[in-house]
């Protein structure tokens, strides 16, 4: 059968209908969309059946009905899939995979978790993809702007993570001017991309911007490639095209006009912005102030592949209906888990949801995918059911964060538990108690507070301070973690901050209280009370 | 007259003729607001044309008049141009849209003071004539407004395009027909271009133009030009052309040829030229009807053929075969699918392909995104349209995959009210891209008058065939029914003529008795579990019917009597399990009587073999029943002997049957023997009372007789015990009726007596047993019994109690009344006691 390339149909066809096919599912009413879920679903649950892995949720008995399959599979993590997805054993999958994509596996046994993606996969992402480009161009519903052949600035993680896909997936509908090329990026490093794509971007201009936010938030700061404070040099400006020479120097002039800095939106006027990460929405007014544009958010990951995007007026997310099965496990139900050893916590559906309540996600992946009913450790929350204001009928979403006992740092790296021990155990420091949480700063950008008791008998422990710790931690980090140094490295951030406790503050509270304090994600209240705890030890206030 | 001259009259009449034409096919066509917007448009291109043209040839009333109007409709151009998109592009808003309208008004009526273009001043150069015109500065201020209002209109082109509601390749024809008149108005003011008449000829461009962008929108159709009035104005200018050229030597010729019939010249004339108009018009109806008519026409005349040939059918599969035939001569090149709705499972099942190659193997199943897209447009769509609606990303791989291997291009319902019966899915061969897309609408347009016109046959032709289906099925067992299986069975018989062909008549063993035990719900349940199990049996080696009530038959096409017998044991064996699985408390029974006949063993016709299975049946049912006989020639007139016989000697022995039964018990308990006595009399006089038959009478005695035979089973010690029977004691003298019947049905003479005897403890109101029934559920001579019964128990006297006496008992029947006695029966009985009308048989005390 012939088909139209996405290009073919911008050309050939008229807006209404290339917006139909692509961006249709939001005007879908929600009794339409859990349609398409429960069919989806049944579908993969039948292609589950025929498998070696579908057979060990299913334990032979085929579920008939969506809430047979709910009632009868339990909820997954990675663990579950450990054996038959590492050594990437492809003959116990539903369908034959066309790719394995990796990503970092916080606290898991092994590096990294490989993810199959079926070939129905890579379709239904590549055709959600092309959506979140048209809505990222779009100021309502059915106007959007994508032209082909402009000029793209890409700075997502590279394959094998899920962000590296794009490129690949894109170029084969429409024909964008990558910056720098796929071809070439290929052989760079992430940084190495980055900064050429940049500077490419101030030579010949870009109309649309794929990244992640933290990322491209750090180099808006900065804006060192584009001159900042001084005047280009000619040679830079021999590189540049006449239109980014005539813009450079209008916003050259209004800015000393004005008295202003030069901002990326003096130089660029971007038809469309895409951002990933876990931080964007703490990013996003200011990237919208510095770039003339409200970012879109998408949201994914290597498990789920692309599963949701903002619309138009980017302020929530819509999910796919074909790309994952979704359930939600509410913020209460998560929380009895974590006290209730064994609790198996209750899931909801995308029609069964309360606007503003917080949900883990629980997805199914479709098309073949190797997950079922699967925890990504993703928190989202409702943010309401329906939008009148842009006439849809669907729940949007906002992303939160991970689930508690995984700490999430600008989106770069996931730290848990296991690495902190791991970390702690390599620098041999007298360290006798701890426990860390998530924390933001001013600017609203999150860190690693980790709270340490140290041996009151070691001799070590009377010359250390806190900022002696945090150096030498700092350093075991980005051994241990190579994300973490990728932090350090492309943002220029060191998000780890030490908070000394006094010797035995942690075990007092535990004997005060009967509560265990978590290592990892400890609430809010616990954190006050250990605090207050130990300014009463000292005869003072709480820091 | 100069070549020029004759140009400046020439290209104005032909774009005058052209722009006439257009506008009386538009006049034909289905009126709206853009139709009428372009009929307004052609009208002022008309106005400016024919202006232009009768200004040249000076005709009354004189070249000023024909200026003005020339010039008026050339002013009103870019206003109706204006208005022309804006009803195309089906615009909001219209204060623009009434802002320049009066602008143009006011700039028309100025124009008729000569306030931007004077009156033409005739001149004569060289022999020419010329027109030359005054221009006044102001002619700026209607220029820059022309500028100003196509601006608009390309905005609003614009505009709809950015807004999805119409594509930029729409408005082509549109911006070179524009482009083509700006450049023809423009030029014509230049010197080198004055003497030439090229705006209108560029108005008449551009009309065309426009036509063909409602042509492309399918607003109008070109075979608009076929019609009358477009061939009559282009015959009658034709002949006026011909008549003014070719006046004058014909009058010479005809003044030559026939000079003597000079008089009758006008009339000759006037009738020649009708005659001329009449055939023109003949001639250019034929030529623009075959140029643009004719493969509308033979669509038509296709689907007028189609039409008549599914309404003489009412066959689904010769049906779907002209459908078939219909679209593999209108798709030449395509593969068309058509998929029929299963009514029991809701989903769409391929029936037969234009391809005879492909298997029937596809279906769609109800909840098929695309099934129920169609079901909710009703109308065809494109495969490329349906990958762009929402349900498509519910579409499974699979589905998805399928329809991509199979190349579907177009999707059409057939739909019968708000039903759909089909679907056909047409395969398409590759082509340009372009040309697809409009030969896809074309033919989608053709397809959907087929798929009305099939739809309503299509229907019919389902309901026939249910209709037939349930004519010749048993609404029960869904088994062939008697009246098909006996047309079937002759034509399996001439099919086996040269071969063999057995039947099996299957009949159940006491079925009616089974209906009265279990109720006939559990009676139906079993006959169509039978059928369900002798389908299966069968598995296509016969064809098995419901012969009836309780009787199945089988036949065997070239099957031995050896195969019959072997399927009827398989079939009894399956009967034993399926009672053995009932679960129930104390085990079922039913059984089955089988009769084989074959031919041409044993018989010669159809009949012959009914005759012999029918017989083979009988004898084994007089032989113990539960038997599968095979019908012997040689034997028969043995059995048909021996059968007359016995059943003679069962009818005379029946009495003395009876009082042998009786006589054993009263072996056994002198008690019951009396009291069967007693109860058969009484019932008896009741049932006379109640004016029941004859026979129904004496079915009721031989009742009473045996109602309590089955105490011979009862342990004696229970019989004649003297103080309160335990539960246990009281559940096993409940037992004596079903232990009754089992004896009884033995006797098959006597089974009649089976319904009265098994329901003499039924109560009125359900309490009683074994089966619990109630009312008029019990039948008639039960009831008798049990008021026969208790009574005569309540006036005898026994080991544990003492006798009542009669009105004690009558009272005691009548306090029971409605609770365990039926209370007209009853009613009757007490009167029939106390009239003494009733022998009453009391022990004397």
């Amino acid at each position: 059968m012939e088909k139209m390339t996405f290009e073919e149909k911008l050309k050939h066809c008229p807006p209404a209908e290339v917006w139909q096919e692509y961006c249709g599912f939001l005007s879908l009413s929600l009794p339409e969309y859990m349609n398409i879920q429960k069919r989806l679903l049944m579908e993969q649950v039948q292609l589950m059946a025929g498998c070696a892995l579908g057979q060990r949720f299913f334990k032979g008995h085929v579920p008939a009905t969506v809430e047979e399959f709910r009632a009868r599979v339990p909820l997954t993590r990675f663990e579950d899939y450990a054996d038959v997805l590492l050594p990437q054993r492809e003959e116990m999958l539903p369908a034959k995979p066309v790719i394995w994509l990796h990503t970092t596996w916080e606290g898991g046994d092994f590096p990294s978790k490989r993810a199959p993606y079926t070939e129905s996969m890579l379709e239904t992402y590549k055709t959600n993809i092309l959506a979140a480009m048209l809505l990222a161009t779009s100021h309502g519903r059915g106007h959007f702007h994508v032209r082909p052949g402009c000029r793209v600035l890409y700075s997502l993680a590279p394959l094998p993570y899920a962000t590296g896909m794009f490129p690949d997936l894109i170029s084969s509908e429409i024909h964008l001017r990558f910056m720098p090329s796929v071809r070439e990026a290929r052989k760079m490093s992430f940084g190495q991309q980055m900064r050429t794509g940049y500077k490419l971007a101030a030579k010949h201009g870009m109309n649309l911007f794929f990244g992640m936010s933290s990322v491209l938030y750090g180099a808006t700061r900065s804006l060192n490639m584009l001159g900042g404070e001084k005047a280009p040099s000619l040679r830079s400006l021999l590189g540049m095209s006449p239109r980014m020479i005539a813009r450079l120097a209008m916003a050259k002039y209004r800015n000393r006009r004005d008295g202003t800095e030069l901002r990326p939106r003096d130089l660029f006027k971007l038809d469309g912005f895409v951002c990933v990460g876990t931080d964007t929405a703490l990013y996003k007014n200011e990237l919208e102030e510095a770039w003339g544009i409200r970012p879109l958010e998408i949201a994914g990951g290597t498990e789920p592949s692309c599963m949701g995007t903002e619309t138009w007026s980017k302020n929530g997310l819509v999910f796919f209906p074909d790309a994952c099965f979704y359930e939600f496990i509410p913020e209460m139900e998560l929380y009895q888990e974590m006290e209730t050893p064994g609790y198996i916590p209750k899931t909801y559906l995308m029609d069964e949801l309360v606007a503003g309540q917080k949900y883990e996600l629980v997805i199914t992946v479709l098309k073949g995918g190797a997950f079922l009913r699967y925890r990504v450790g993703d928190i989202y929350r409702c943010l309401r059911l329906r939008n009148p204001a842009d006439e849809l009928d669907l729940p949007q979403f906002e992303y939160v964060d991970r689930i508690p006992t995984v700490i999430d740092i600008a989106g770069f790296t996931r730290i848990t538990q296991r690495e902190i021990e791991q970390v702690l155990s390599r620098s041999r420091l007298p360290v006798e108690s701890w426990f860390a949480v998530k924390e933001y700063d001013e600017d609203g950008h999150s860190f690693l507070d980790l709270y340490v008791e140290l041996k009151s008998d070691d001799e070590q422990a009377a010359v250390l301070d806190c900022q002696m710790l945090q150096e030498l931690l700092s350093v075991y980090f980005r051994s241990y973690d190579g994300d973490y140094k990728d932090l350090k490295r492309l943002l220029g951030m060191d998000p780890l901050r030490i908070t000394l406790l006094k010797t035995g503050t942690i075990a007092r509270y535990r004997q005060q209280t009967g509560r265990r304090v978590p290592p990892v994600g400890a609430p809010r209240e616990i954190v006050l009370d250990i605090l207050r705890l130990q300014a009463a030890q000292e005869g003072g206030a709480p820091a | 007259m100069t070549l020029n001259e004759r140009l400046f009259i020439v290209v104005p009449l032909v774009s005058l003729i052209c722009n006439l034409l257009l506008l009386l096919t538009v006049l034909f066509a289905r009126k709206n607001r853009l139709v009428n917007s372009f009929i307004v448009l052609l009208a002022v291109f008309t106005a400016w044309t024919a202006g232009s043209l009768f200004m040249r040839m000076t005709v009354w009333p004189g070249p000023s008049f024909w200026y003005a109007v020339s010039i008026t409709g050339i002013f009103l151009v870019p206003f109706v141009f204006y208005n022309f998109i804006y009803c195309y592009t089906d615009a909001k808003g219209s204060f623009v849209r009434v802002g320049l309208m009066i602008c143009w008004a006011v700039i028309a009526v100025l124009n008729m003071g000569n306030c931007f273009i004077t009156d033409p001043h005739i001149t004569i150069q060289n022999g020419e004539r010329r027109f030359e015109y005054g221009i006044s500065p102001w002619v700026a201020v209607p220029i820059l407004l022309a500028v100003f209002t196509f601006w608009m209109a390309w905005h609003l082109a614009a505009r709809s395009c950015r807004e999805g509601r119409t594509s930029l390749h729409q408005y082509t024809p549109m911006i070179v027909g524009v482009a083509v008149m700006f450049a023809g108005t423009v030029s014509a003011v230049l010197p080198q271009m004055v003497s030439l008449p090229v705006d209108t000829f560029s108005c008449c461009l551009n009309a065309i133009c426009l036509y063909y962008m409602l042509y492309k929108r399918r607003i109008v159709q070109l075979r608009s030009f076929a019609t009358n009035a477009p061939v009559y104005v282009l015959a009658a200018i034709c002949s006026t052309l011909v008549l003014v050229n070719w006046y004058g030597p014909a009058l010479r010729f005809y003044d030559h040829l026939l000079p003597d019939y000079r008089s009758y010249r006008t009339i000759v004339f006037a009738v020649a030229f009708s005659a001329f108009t009449m055939l023109l018009c003949s001639l250019l109806r034929s030529l623009m009807g075959n140029l643009l008519l004719k493969s509308s026409e033979e669509q038509e005349e296709e689907v007028r053929q189609f039409s008549v040939a599914v309404n003489r059918t009412l066959h689904l599969e010769e049906l779907l075969g002209l459908y078939r035939d219909f679209l593999q001569q209108n798709l030449p090149g395509q593969v068309a699918r058509v998929f029929l709705k299963d009514p029991a499972t809701g989903c769409y099942r391929m029936q037969g392909s234009t391809e005879m190659a492909l298997a029937n193997r596809d279906a769609l199943p109800a909840d098929h995104p695309l099934v129920q897209l169609l079901q909710q447009t009703g109308h065809g769509i494109t495969y490329s349209e349906f990958s762009r609606t929402r349900g498509f990303r519910a579409m499974w791989q699979q589905e998805r995959r399928r329809l991509e291997e199979m190349d579907v291009t177009m999707i059409l319902p057939v739909l019968s009210g708000s039903e759909m019966v089909a679907i056909t899915l047409v395969s398409g061969q590759g082509q340009g891209r372009a040309h697809r897309r409009t030969s896809l609408t074309g033919q989608m347009s053709f397809l959907e008058s087929t798929a009305a016109v099939l739809a309503i046959a299509l229907k019919n032709a389902i309901l026939y065939e249910a209709l037939e289906k349930k004519a010749q099925h048993d609404p029960l067992t869904n088994l062939y029914n008697r009246g098909y299986f006996q047309e079937h069975i002759r034509e399996e018989f001439e099919q086996c003529r040269h071969g063999q062909l057995s039947l099996l008549l299957i009949s159940f063993d006491d079925f009616r008795l089974y209906n009265e035990l279990y109720g006939s719900g559990e009676g139906d349940l079993i006959l169509q579990r039978f059928a369900q199990a002798l389908s299966s049996l069968a598995d296509g080696r016969g064809t098995v019917a419901r012969y009836s009530g309780r009787e199945f038959a089988v036949s065997f096409p070239f099957g031995s009597a050896a195969d019959a017998v072997a399927y009827a044991e398989q079939a009894r064996r399956w009967l034993n399990e399926e009672i053995l699985r009932s679960g129930e408390k104390t085990r079922k029974f039913l059984t089955f009587s089988a009769g084989v006949s074959s031919y041409p063993a044993c018989a010669g016709t159809v009949e012959e073999l009914f005759t012999y299975a029918n017989m083979a049946v009988y004898s084994a049912k007089t032989n113990g029943k539960n038997k599968i006989i095979r019908y012997k020639k040689e034997s028969e007139d043995k059995r048909i002997a021996h059968s007359l016989k016995s059943k003679r000697a069962l009818a005379e022995n029946c009495a003395s049957t009876i009082y042998a039964l009786t006589a054993a018990i009263d072996a056994k308990d002198h008690y019951t023997f009396s009291h069967s006595n007693h109860v058969a009399e009484y019932a008896a006089a009741l049932a006379e009372a109640l004016q029941l038959d004859e026979e129904h009478v004496e079915i009721i005695r031989q009742a009473g007789l045996l109602h309590d035979i089955g105490k011979i089973g009862t342990p004696e010690a229970i019989l004649t015990k003297t103080s309160r029977l335990t539960r246990e004691e009281y559940e096993i003298v409940k037992q004596h009726v079903e232990a009754s019947i089992s004896m009884i049905r033995y006797l098959p003479s006597l089974d009649y007596v089976i319904p009265s005897v098994l329901g003499h403890h039924e109560r009125w109101d359900g309490k009683g047993y074994p089966r619990g029934i109630a009312g008029e559920s019990i039948p008639i001579g039960a009831r008798c019994l049990c008021l026969a019964d208790s009574f005569d128990a309540m006036i005898s006297r026994r080991s544990y109690k003492e006798a009542m006496s009669v009105r004690q008992a009558l009272d005691e029947i009548r306090r029971n009344l409605g609770t365990q006695f039926d209370p007209e029966l009853g009613r009757v009985f007490i009167d029939l006691v106390e009239s003494g009308r009733m022998q009453v048989f009391q022990d004397t005390v």
